[in-house]
Protein backbone atom coordinates (compact mmCIF):
# COMPACT_ATOMS: atom_id res chain seq x y z
CA UNK A 1 0.00 0.00 0.00
CA UNK A 2 3.39 2.14 0.20
CA UNK A 3 3.69 2.21 -3.49
CA UNK A 4 -0.08 3.31 -3.78
CA UNK A 5 0.17 5.91 -1.19
CA UNK A 6 3.32 7.48 -2.93
CA UNK A 7 2.07 7.63 -6.41
CA UNK A 8 -1.37 9.25 -5.27
CA UNK A 9 0.76 12.13 -3.22
CA UNK A 10 2.75 12.39 -6.67
CA UNK A 11 -0.63 13.02 -8.98
CA UNK A 12 -2.53 15.01 -6.49
CA UNK A 13 0.46 17.00 -6.22
CA UNK A 14 1.03 17.67 -9.83
CA UNK A 15 -2.31 18.62 -10.24
CA UNK A 16 -2.46 20.97 -6.71
CA UNK A 17 0.63 22.75 -8.22
CA UNK A 18 -1.77 23.28 -11.25
CA UNK A 19 -4.44 24.90 -9.26
CA UNK A 20 -6.63 22.04 -9.38
CA UNK A 21 -8.34 20.00 -6.47
CA UNK A 22 -8.55 16.21 -6.80
CA UNK A 23 -10.04 13.35 -4.58
CA UNK A 24 -6.73 11.66 -3.67
CA UNK A 25 -9.31 8.92 -2.29
CA UNK A 26 -10.63 8.27 -5.57
CA UNK A 27 -6.90 8.18 -7.18
CA UNK A 28 -5.76 6.08 -4.78
CA UNK A 29 -8.63 3.45 -5.44
CA UNK A 30 -8.10 3.89 -9.29
CA UNK A 31 -4.24 3.29 -8.58
CA UNK A 32 -5.13 0.19 -6.48
CA UNK A 33 -7.77 -1.65 -9.20
CA UNK A 34 -4.92 -0.83 -12.03
CA UNK A 35 -1.85 -2.27 -10.49
CA UNK A 36 -3.34 -5.16 -8.10
CA UNK A 37 -6.09 -6.39 -9.83
CA UNK A 38 -5.03 -5.55 -13.42
CA UNK A 39 -1.52 -5.53 -12.62
CA UNK A 40 -0.67 -2.86 -14.72
CA UNK A 41 2.91 -0.95 -14.56
CA UNK A 42 3.09 1.70 -12.12
CA UNK A 43 4.36 4.14 -14.65
CA UNK A 44 1.13 3.16 -16.52
CA UNK A 45 -1.01 3.65 -14.09
CA UNK A 46 -0.46 6.90 -13.37
CA UNK A 47 -0.63 8.22 -16.55
CA UNK A 48 -4.13 6.45 -17.36
CA UNK A 49 -5.02 8.35 -13.76
CA UNK A 50 -4.17 11.27 -15.35
CA UNK A 51 -5.64 10.94 -17.83
CA UNK A 52 -8.96 10.26 -16.77
CA UNK A 53 -8.52 13.05 -14.04
CA UNK A 54 -7.55 15.54 -16.96
CA UNK A 55 -10.64 14.28 -18.86
CA UNK A 56 -12.89 14.97 -16.10
CA UNK A 57 -11.67 18.12 -15.23
CA UNK A 58 -11.64 19.13 -18.93
CA UNK A 59 -8.21 20.41 -18.77
CA UNK A 60 -5.72 19.31 -21.34
CA UNK A 61 -2.21 18.74 -20.89
CA UNK A 62 -0.64 22.32 -21.26
CA UNK A 63 -2.75 23.81 -18.15
CA UNK A 64 -0.94 20.91 -15.84
CA UNK A 65 2.16 21.19 -14.03
CA UNK A 66 4.04 19.48 -17.16
CA UNK A 67 7.43 20.18 -15.44
CA UNK A 68 8.42 18.00 -12.84
CA UNK A 69 11.33 19.29 -10.89
CA UNK A 70 14.57 19.79 -12.66
CA UNK A 71 16.88 17.39 -10.72
CA UNK A 72 20.68 16.40 -10.75
CA UNK A 73 21.59 12.52 -10.62
CA UNK A 74 22.90 12.45 -7.57
CA UNK A 75 20.09 13.26 -6.38
CA UNK A 76 17.98 10.40 -8.18
CA UNK A 77 16.84 8.11 -5.08
CA UNK A 78 14.00 6.70 -5.11
CA UNK A 79 11.87 4.94 -7.40
CA UNK A 80 8.63 6.03 -8.55
CA UNK A 81 9.09 10.05 -8.98
CA UNK A 82 8.59 12.19 -11.52
CA UNK A 83 11.86 14.36 -12.18
CA UNK A 84 13.29 16.06 -15.32
CA UNK A 85 17.13 15.64 -15.71
CA UNK A 86 19.36 17.28 -17.59
CA UNK A 87 22.29 15.05 -19.13
CA UNK A 88 24.82 13.45 -21.73
CA UNK A 89 24.04 10.33 -23.20
CA UNK A 90 27.04 8.53 -22.60
CA UNK A 91 26.86 4.75 -23.93
CA UNK A 92 24.08 2.96 -25.52
CA UNK A 93 23.98 -0.19 -25.59
CA UNK A 94 21.95 -3.09 -26.97
CA UNK A 95 18.11 -2.94 -26.09
CA UNK A 96 16.89 -6.79 -25.22
CA UNK A 97 13.31 -6.44 -26.19
CA UNK A 98 11.41 -5.27 -29.02
CA UNK A 99 9.43 -3.23 -25.63
CA UNK A 100 12.76 -0.89 -25.49
CA UNK A 101 13.60 1.89 -28.07
CA UNK A 102 16.71 2.57 -26.49
CA UNK A 103 18.72 1.82 -23.26
CA UNK A 104 22.32 3.35 -22.27
CA UNK A 105 23.41 5.28 -19.30
CA UNK A 106 23.50 9.36 -19.22
CA UNK A 107 25.14 11.70 -16.97
CA UNK A 108 25.41 14.69 -15.58
CA UNK A 109 28.05 16.34 -13.23
CA UNK A 110 27.13 14.66 -10.06
CA UNK A 111 26.74 10.66 -11.38
CA UNK A 112 25.89 8.45 -14.30
CA UNK A 113 22.58 6.45 -14.31
CA UNK A 114 20.98 4.22 -16.88
CA UNK A 115 18.00 5.25 -19.10
CA UNK A 116 15.66 2.82 -20.69
CA UNK A 117 13.22 4.49 -23.40
CA UNK A 118 10.22 2.33 -24.24
CA UNK A 119 9.20 1.59 -27.70
CA UNK A 120 5.96 3.22 -26.77
CA UNK A 121 7.22 6.28 -26.05
CA UNK A 122 7.65 6.85 -29.50
CA UNK A 123 10.58 9.31 -29.32
CA UNK A 124 13.26 10.05 -31.11
CA UNK A 125 16.04 8.60 -30.68
CA UNK A 126 19.13 10.12 -28.68
CA UNK A 127 22.88 10.10 -29.54
CA UNK A 128 26.16 9.19 -28.01
CA UNK A 129 27.99 12.65 -26.99
CA UNK A 130 25.00 14.73 -26.86
CA UNK A 131 22.91 16.30 -24.62
CA UNK A 132 19.91 16.76 -23.56
CA UNK A 133 16.46 17.97 -21.18
CA UNK A 134 15.08 14.34 -20.47
CA UNK A 135 11.54 15.63 -19.50
CA UNK A 136 8.99 14.28 -17.03
CA UNK A 137 11.01 10.43 -17.04
CA UNK A 138 10.47 8.68 -14.36
CA UNK A 139 12.31 7.19 -11.61
CA UNK A 140 13.13 3.36 -11.30
CA UNK A 141 14.93 0.73 -9.61
CA UNK A 142 15.88 -2.28 -11.34
CA UNK A 143 17.94 -4.98 -9.53
CA UNK A 144 18.59 -2.54 -6.65
CA UNK A 145 19.74 0.29 -8.56
CA UNK A 146 18.04 3.49 -9.90
CA UNK A 147 17.21 4.18 -13.65
CA UNK A 148 15.09 6.23 -15.52
CA UNK A 149 12.17 5.45 -18.01
CA UNK A 150 11.08 7.55 -20.68
CA UNK A 151 7.63 6.79 -21.41
CA UNK A 152 4.75 8.40 -23.43
CA UNK A 153 4.35 11.54 -21.18
CA UNK A 154 8.03 12.62 -21.12
CA UNK A 155 10.28 14.42 -24.13
CA UNK A 156 13.46 14.83 -24.56
CA UNK A 157 14.73 17.85 -26.48
CA UNK A 158 18.59 18.38 -27.68
CA UNK A 159 20.15 21.41 -26.05
CA UNK A 160 23.25 23.57 -27.02
CA UNK A 161 24.72 23.16 -23.60
CA UNK A 162 27.64 20.19 -23.21
CA UNK A 163 26.54 18.84 -19.85
CA UNK A 164 29.68 18.12 -17.88
CA UNK A 165 29.86 14.59 -16.32
CA UNK A 166 31.35 13.54 -13.14
CA UNK A 167 35.16 15.10 -13.12
CA UNK A 168 36.85 12.28 -10.72
CA UNK A 169 38.25 9.44 -13.05
CA UNK A 170 38.53 6.49 -11.31
CA UNK A 171 41.25 4.05 -11.94
CA UNK A 172 41.11 0.60 -11.18
CA UNK A 173 43.30 -2.58 -11.09
CA UNK A 174 41.77 -5.86 -11.04
CA UNK A 175 41.21 -9.07 -12.43
CA UNK A 176 39.49 -10.00 -15.53
CA UNK A 177 37.12 -12.36 -14.18
CA UNK A 178 34.46 -13.38 -16.30
CA UNK A 179 33.49 -12.83 -20.18
CA UNK A 180 29.86 -12.95 -21.39
CA UNK A 181 29.06 -15.44 -23.95
CA UNK A 182 28.38 -13.00 -26.38
CA UNK A 183 31.38 -11.28 -26.76
CA UNK A 184 33.99 -11.65 -29.48
CA UNK A 185 33.19 -11.14 -32.72
CA UNK A 186 29.72 -9.91 -33.36
CA UNK A 187 27.14 -9.13 -35.64
CA UNK A 188 25.13 -5.53 -35.41
CA UNK A 189 22.41 -4.57 -37.45
CA UNK A 190 22.91 -1.87 -40.16
CA UNK A 191 20.08 0.14 -39.22
CA UNK A 192 19.85 0.52 -35.69
CA UNK A 193 23.65 -0.74 -34.68
CA UNK A 194 21.68 -3.13 -32.26
CA UNK A 195 23.51 -6.73 -31.64
CA UNK A 196 21.60 -9.20 -34.24
CA UNK A 197 21.26 -13.07 -33.48
CA UNK A 198 21.52 -15.80 -35.86
CA UNK A 199 21.34 -12.20 -38.29
CA UNK A 200 18.01 -11.54 -36.91
CA UNK A 201 17.70 -7.82 -35.17
CA UNK A 202 15.70 -7.79 -32.50
CA UNK A 203 13.77 -4.65 -33.58
CA UNK A 204 14.23 -5.30 -37.76
CA UNK A 205 14.23 -8.76 -37.70
CA UNK A 206 15.98 -10.54 -40.44
CA UNK A 207 18.15 -7.69 -42.30
CA UNK A 208 21.73 -6.94 -43.12
CA UNK A 209 24.47 -6.71 -40.45
CA UNK A 210 28.27 -5.79 -40.40
CA UNK A 211 30.99 -7.39 -38.22
CA UNK A 212 31.92 -5.82 -34.96
CA UNK A 213 34.30 -6.98 -32.34
CA UNK A 214 33.35 -6.40 -28.14
CA UNK A 215 34.19 -7.58 -24.79
CA UNK A 216 31.57 -7.51 -22.29
CA UNK A 217 33.57 -8.20 -19.10
CA UNK A 218 33.80 -8.29 -15.32
CA UNK A 219 37.39 -6.32 -13.64
CA UNK A 220 37.66 -7.55 -10.01
CA UNK A 221 39.72 -5.89 -7.55
CA UNK A 222 38.63 -8.36 -4.65
CA UNK A 223 36.78 -5.48 -3.09
CA UNK A 224 34.33 -3.97 -5.77
CA UNK A 225 33.60 -5.61 -9.59
CA UNK A 226 33.10 -2.99 -12.33
CA UNK A 227 31.01 -3.90 -15.14
CA UNK A 228 33.20 -2.72 -18.57
CA UNK A 229 32.89 -2.99 -21.90
CA UNK A 230 36.03 -3.06 -24.06
CA UNK A 231 35.40 -2.03 -27.99
CA UNK A 232 37.43 -3.15 -31.34
CA UNK A 233 40.56 -0.54 -29.76
CA UNK A 234 41.02 -1.68 -26.70
CA UNK A 235 40.86 -4.99 -28.01
CA UNK A 236 42.57 -4.43 -30.97
CA UNK A 237 45.80 -2.83 -28.43
CA UNK A 238 45.51 -5.33 -26.08
CA UNK A 239 46.12 -8.56 -27.84
CA UNK A 240 46.82 -7.15 -31.48
CA UNK A 241 43.09 -8.16 -32.42
CA UNK A 242 41.03 -6.20 -34.38
CA UNK A 243 38.16 -6.96 -36.61
CA UNK A 244 40.40 -8.35 -39.66
CA UNK A 245 42.56 -10.45 -37.87
CA UNK A 246 39.22 -11.88 -36.03
CA UNK A 247 38.08 -12.50 -39.13
CA UNK A 248 40.77 -14.48 -40.45
CA UNK A 249 41.02 -16.60 -37.20
CA UNK A 250 36.90 -17.31 -37.94
CA UNK A 251 37.58 -18.13 -41.30
CA UNK A 252 40.50 -20.46 -40.47
CA UNK A 253 38.80 -22.15 -37.40
CA UNK A 254 35.47 -22.30 -39.66
CA UNK A 255 33.56 -20.35 -36.80
CA UNK A 256 33.13 -17.31 -34.77
CA UNK A 257 33.11 -18.68 -31.62
CA UNK A 258 36.80 -19.35 -32.22
CA UNK A 259 37.70 -15.77 -31.72
CA UNK A 260 36.20 -15.49 -28.41
CA UNK A 261 37.86 -18.68 -27.26
CA UNK A 262 41.39 -16.71 -28.87
CA UNK A 263 40.38 -13.37 -26.77
CA UNK A 264 39.51 -15.86 -23.56
CA UNK A 265 43.02 -17.65 -23.61
CA UNK A 266 44.71 -13.89 -23.72
CA UNK A 267 42.22 -11.96 -21.35
CA UNK A 268 40.66 -14.20 -18.99
CA UNK A 269 42.54 -14.54 -15.33
CA UNK A 270 44.77 -11.54 -16.12
CA UNK A 271 45.56 -8.30 -14.36
CA UNK A 272 44.55 -5.01 -15.93
CA UNK A 273 44.37 -1.29 -15.28
CA UNK A 274 41.31 0.23 -16.74
CA UNK A 275 40.85 4.07 -16.37
CA UNK A 276 37.26 5.63 -17.18
CA UNK A 277 34.30 7.24 -15.02
CA UNK A 278 32.57 5.15 -12.97
CA UNK A 279 28.62 4.89 -13.06
CA UNK A 280 27.00 2.77 -10.29
CA UNK A 281 28.48 -0.52 -11.36
CA UNK A 282 29.79 0.51 -14.84
CA UNK A 283 32.96 1.63 -15.58
CA UNK A 284 33.06 3.45 -18.55
CA UNK A 285 36.62 2.31 -19.78
CA UNK A 286 38.51 4.86 -22.11
CA UNK A 287 41.95 3.60 -21.03
CA UNK A 288 42.83 -0.16 -20.84
CA UNK A 289 46.53 -1.94 -20.25
CA UNK A 290 47.96 -5.07 -18.96
CA UNK A 291 49.13 -4.37 -15.20
CA UNK A 292 52.99 -3.52 -15.35
CA UNK A 293 54.18 -3.26 -12.27
CA UNK A 294 57.69 -3.87 -10.13
CA UNK A 295 56.14 -6.41 -8.07
CA UNK A 296 59.54 -6.65 -5.81
CA UNK A 297 58.95 -3.03 -4.86
CA UNK A 298 55.46 -3.08 -4.07
CA UNK A 299 55.72 -6.30 -2.18
CA UNK A 300 58.51 -5.09 -0.18
CA UNK A 301 56.37 -2.21 0.69
CA UNK A 302 54.32 -4.37 2.31
CA UNK A 303 56.60 -6.09 4.17
CA UNK B 1 15.11 -11.21 -15.06
CA UNK B 2 15.79 -9.31 -11.45
CA UNK B 3 18.61 -11.27 -10.47
CA UNK B 4 20.60 -11.40 -7.50
CA UNK B 5 23.71 -8.86 -7.18
CA UNK B 6 26.73 -10.73 -8.61
CA UNK B 7 29.44 -11.24 -5.30
CA UNK B 8 33.40 -10.08 -5.43
CA UNK B 9 35.86 -12.58 -6.09
CA UNK B 10 38.18 -12.31 -2.55
CA UNK B 11 40.93 -12.99 -2.30
CA UNK B 12 42.68 -15.09 0.70
CA UNK B 13 45.62 -17.16 0.43
CA UNK B 14 44.92 -20.98 1.19
CA UNK B 15 46.07 -21.40 4.64
CA UNK B 16 43.34 -19.00 5.49
CA UNK B 17 41.04 -20.35 3.41
CA UNK B 18 41.55 -23.82 4.48
CA UNK B 19 40.82 -22.62 7.92
CA UNK B 20 37.38 -21.29 7.05
CA UNK B 21 35.04 -23.59 8.52
CA UNK B 22 31.99 -21.41 9.62
CA UNK B 23 29.15 -21.43 7.10
CA UNK B 24 26.92 -18.18 7.02
CA UNK B 25 23.17 -19.16 5.36
CA UNK B 26 20.24 -16.70 5.33
CA UNK B 27 17.02 -18.36 5.58
CA UNK B 28 15.65 -16.28 2.79
CA UNK B 29 15.30 -18.77 -0.02
CA UNK B 30 17.63 -18.39 -2.98
CA UNK B 31 20.01 -16.08 -0.98
CA UNK B 32 23.93 -16.77 -1.45
CA UNK B 33 25.56 -18.83 1.26
CA UNK B 34 28.67 -17.47 2.25
CA UNK B 35 32.18 -19.19 3.91
CA UNK B 36 33.46 -16.62 7.07
CA UNK B 37 36.81 -16.46 6.74
CA UNK B 38 39.18 -16.24 10.30
CA UNK B 39 39.67 -12.43 9.48
CA UNK B 40 36.56 -11.42 8.93
CA UNK B 41 35.36 -11.37 5.58
CA UNK B 42 32.55 -13.26 4.15
CA UNK B 43 33.00 -14.86 0.79
CA UNK B 44 30.77 -16.69 -1.91
CA UNK B 45 33.71 -16.78 -5.02
CA UNK B 46 37.33 -16.46 -4.74
CA UNK B 47 40.09 -15.81 -7.04
CA UNK B 48 42.88 -17.53 -7.25
CA UNK B 49 46.26 -17.96 -9.17
CA UNK B 50 48.40 -20.70 -8.28
CA UNK B 51 50.21 -23.73 -9.26
CA UNK B 52 47.64 -26.88 -10.37
CA UNK B 53 49.47 -30.05 -8.66
CA UNK B 54 47.72 -32.00 -9.97
CA UNK B 55 43.57 -33.18 -11.95
CA UNK B 56 42.58 -36.60 -10.98
CA UNK B 57 38.82 -37.97 -12.31
CA UNK B 58 37.10 -38.94 -8.89
CA UNK B 59 36.11 -42.35 -10.21
CA UNK B 60 36.62 -42.94 -13.79
CA UNK B 61 34.73 -42.32 -16.45
CA UNK B 62 32.86 -39.55 -14.32
CA UNK B 63 34.37 -36.63 -16.24
CA UNK B 64 34.22 -34.95 -12.16
CA UNK B 65 37.76 -34.05 -11.57
CA UNK B 66 39.86 -33.19 -8.45
CA UNK B 67 41.98 -30.58 -8.62
CA UNK B 68 44.83 -29.27 -6.43
CA UNK B 69 45.97 -25.80 -6.54
CA UNK B 70 49.24 -24.71 -4.25
CA UNK B 71 49.48 -20.93 -3.66
CA UNK B 72 52.84 -19.99 -1.36
CA UNK B 73 51.11 -20.83 2.26
CA UNK B 74 49.15 -23.94 1.22
CA UNK B 75 47.17 -26.32 -1.39
CA UNK B 76 43.47 -25.79 -2.58
CA UNK B 77 41.04 -28.06 -3.26
CA UNK B 78 38.52 -27.79 -6.07
CA UNK B 79 35.43 -29.78 -8.25
CA UNK B 80 35.12 -29.50 -11.91
CA UNK B 81 32.75 -31.52 -13.41
CA UNK B 82 30.14 -31.19 -16.70
CA UNK B 83 28.40 -28.22 -15.01
CA UNK B 84 31.20 -26.02 -15.26
CA UNK B 85 31.68 -26.46 -18.93
CA UNK B 86 33.99 -23.57 -19.67
CA UNK B 87 36.08 -24.39 -16.58
CA UNK B 88 36.21 -28.17 -17.91
CA UNK B 89 36.76 -27.27 -21.08
CA UNK B 90 40.04 -25.26 -20.37
CA UNK B 91 41.37 -27.38 -17.08
CA UNK B 92 41.34 -30.70 -20.03
CA UNK B 93 43.90 -28.91 -21.93
CA UNK B 94 45.55 -27.95 -19.33
CA UNK B 95 49.06 -30.48 -18.20
CA UNK B 96 49.90 -30.25 -14.43
CA UNK B 97 52.04 -28.35 -13.08
CA UNK B 98 51.33 -25.58 -14.50
CA UNK B 99 50.20 -21.76 -12.94
CA UNK B 100 46.57 -21.17 -13.41
CA UNK B 101 44.42 -18.35 -12.21
CA UNK B 102 40.69 -19.77 -11.00
CA UNK B 103 37.72 -17.91 -10.43
CA UNK B 104 35.73 -19.87 -8.37
CA UNK B 105 32.59 -20.59 -6.18
CA UNK B 106 33.00 -21.55 -2.75
CA UNK B 107 32.10 -24.52 -1.44
CA UNK B 108 31.26 -25.77 2.15
CA UNK B 109 30.52 -29.54 3.10
CA UNK B 110 29.82 -30.75 6.88
CA UNK B 111 31.10 -33.88 7.49
CA UNK B 112 30.56 -35.73 10.34
CA UNK B 113 33.73 -34.71 12.28
CA UNK B 114 34.90 -31.36 10.39
CA UNK B 115 33.71 -29.37 7.58
CA UNK B 116 35.38 -28.65 4.62
CA UNK B 117 35.87 -25.95 2.29
CA UNK B 118 36.40 -26.43 -1.68
CA UNK B 119 36.19 -24.92 -4.71
CA UNK B 120 34.27 -25.00 -7.31
CA UNK B 121 36.08 -23.03 -10.78
CA UNK B 122 33.57 -21.25 -13.09
CA UNK B 123 36.17 -20.03 -14.56
CA UNK B 124 40.22 -21.08 -15.43
CA UNK B 125 42.84 -19.52 -17.10
CA UNK B 126 46.18 -20.35 -17.95
CA UNK B 127 48.69 -17.33 -17.02
CA UNK B 128 51.93 -16.38 -16.30
CA UNK B 129 54.48 -15.38 -13.73
CA UNK B 130 53.90 -11.79 -13.29
CA UNK B 131 49.62 -12.99 -12.59
CA UNK B 132 50.96 -14.83 -9.75
CA UNK B 133 53.07 -12.34 -8.44
CA UNK B 134 50.32 -9.65 -8.42
CA UNK B 135 47.87 -12.24 -6.95
CA UNK B 136 50.36 -12.86 -3.97
CA UNK B 137 50.86 -9.37 -3.59
CA UNK B 138 47.17 -8.31 -3.35
CA UNK B 139 46.19 -10.75 -1.82
CA UNK B 140 48.68 -10.26 1.18
CA UNK B 141 47.89 -6.26 0.98
CA UNK B 142 44.09 -7.71 1.36
CA UNK B 143 45.16 -9.83 3.97
CA UNK B 144 46.84 -7.41 5.88
CA UNK B 145 44.09 -5.13 5.65
CA UNK B 146 41.31 -7.37 7.21
CA UNK B 147 44.06 -8.45 9.90
CA UNK B 148 43.78 -4.46 10.73
CA UNK B 149 39.92 -4.32 10.67
CA UNK B 150 40.34 -7.36 12.93
CA UNK B 151 42.01 -5.51 15.36
CA UNK B 152 39.84 -2.43 15.41
CA UNK B 153 36.97 -5.03 16.30
CA UNK B 154 34.00 -2.82 14.43
CA UNK B 155 32.07 -4.31 11.85
CA UNK B 156 29.73 -7.02 11.98
CA UNK B 157 31.55 -10.12 10.47
CA UNK B 158 34.44 -9.19 12.03
CA UNK B 159 33.13 -9.70 15.51
CA UNK B 160 31.65 -12.56 14.24
CA UNK B 161 34.92 -14.00 13.13
CA UNK B 162 36.40 -13.18 16.61
CA UNK B 163 33.56 -14.84 18.23
CA UNK B 164 33.96 -17.95 15.98
CA UNK B 165 37.32 -18.67 15.59
CA UNK B 166 39.46 -16.34 18.26
CA UNK B 167 41.98 -16.26 15.75
CA UNK B 168 45.82 -15.83 16.08
CA UNK B 169 46.30 -12.52 14.45
CA UNK B 170 50.10 -13.17 14.85
CA UNK B 171 49.83 -16.36 12.48
CA UNK B 172 48.09 -14.90 9.82
CA UNK B 173 50.39 -11.92 9.58
CA UNK B 174 53.35 -13.79 9.59
CA UNK B 175 52.03 -16.31 6.24
CA UNK B 176 51.41 -12.92 4.52
CA UNK B 177 54.97 -12.05 5.03
CA UNK B 178 56.22 -15.48 4.10
CA UNK B 179 54.30 -15.21 0.90
CA UNK B 180 55.26 -11.91 -0.07
CA UNK B 181 58.73 -12.89 0.84
CA UNK B 182 58.65 -15.86 -1.73
CA UNK B 183 57.64 -13.21 -4.28
CA UNK B 184 60.48 -10.93 -3.70
CA UNK B 185 62.97 -13.49 -3.85
CA UNK B 186 61.68 -14.59 -7.00
CA UNK B 187 61.02 -18.10 -5.80
CA UNK B 188 57.59 -19.81 -4.64
CA UNK B 189 58.10 -22.73 -3.31
CA UNK B 190 55.29 -25.14 -2.74
CA UNK B 191 54.90 -26.05 0.54
CA UNK B 192 52.36 -29.22 2.01
CA UNK B 193 50.21 -28.54 4.83
CA UNK B 194 50.66 -31.51 6.93
CA UNK B 195 47.75 -31.32 9.04
CA UNK B 196 45.92 -31.13 6.14
CA UNK B 197 46.06 -34.78 4.91
CA UNK B 198 43.81 -35.92 3.10
CA UNK B 199 41.29 -37.76 5.26
CA UNK B 200 39.51 -40.11 2.44
CA UNK B 201 36.18 -40.77 4.08
CA UNK B 202 34.82 -37.54 4.06
CA UNK B 203 36.44 -36.60 0.77
CA UNK B 204 34.54 -39.57 -0.72
CA UNK B 205 31.33 -38.33 1.67
CA UNK B 206 31.81 -35.01 -0.17
CA UNK B 207 32.62 -36.35 -3.57
CA UNK B 208 29.47 -38.09 -3.74
CA UNK B 209 27.49 -35.17 -2.41
CA UNK B 210 29.24 -33.32 -5.31
CA UNK B 211 28.58 -35.71 -8.48
CA UNK B 212 24.60 -35.57 -7.51
CA UNK B 213 24.32 -31.84 -7.39
CA UNK B 214 22.69 -30.13 -9.98
CA UNK B 215 22.87 -27.23 -8.54
CA UNK B 216 23.36 -23.83 -11.10
CA UNK B 217 23.22 -20.86 -9.50
CA UNK B 218 21.87 -17.93 -10.65
CA UNK B 219 23.62 -14.51 -10.50
CA UNK B 220 23.19 -11.30 -11.90
CA UNK B 221 24.79 -10.32 -14.90
CA UNK B 222 23.70 -6.96 -15.02
CA UNK B 223 24.62 -6.50 -18.60
CA UNK B 224 23.20 -9.66 -20.10
CA UNK B 225 20.20 -8.48 -18.48
CA UNK B 226 20.08 -5.75 -19.86
CA UNK B 227 21.76 -6.30 -23.23
CA UNK B 228 19.92 -9.74 -23.22
CA UNK B 229 20.53 -11.18 -27.18
ZN1 LIG C 1 17.97 -3.15 -36.27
Amino acid sequence: MGGIDKLTEQIVKRFRDSGFDVDAKEISKRLNLLIYEFKVPESEAVRTVTNYLMKELDIDREQLAAESPLVRIADVTTPGKWVSLKAKVIQLWDATSPNISQVGLIGDETGIIKFVTWAKAEKEEVKEGKSYLFKNVVTDSFGGRMQVNVNRNSQIVEIEEDVQLPPRELEVVGALIAIQQNSGLIRRCKLCNRTMTKDICPLHGKTEGYDDLRIKGIIDDGKNFYEVILNEDNIRELTGIGLKEARKIAEEKLERSAVLAELKNRLLGRYFRVAGMRGERYLIVREVEFLKQDIRQIAGELL
Amino acid sequence: MNGRKREVARRLFAYEFNRSAHKIESAEERSPTYILTPTGVRCNRVFVVGVLLDREETKPDTNFWRIRLSDPTGVFTGYVGRFQPDALETLLEVEPPELIAVVAKVRHFEGETRSFVSLRPENIAVVDSDVRDYWVYETARLTLERIKAMESKEEEDVLLAWQVYNPDLEEYRSVVKQALQTVIEGAVEVRGEKEEDKEEKWEEEEEKQLEEEFEFEEEEWDLSDILGE
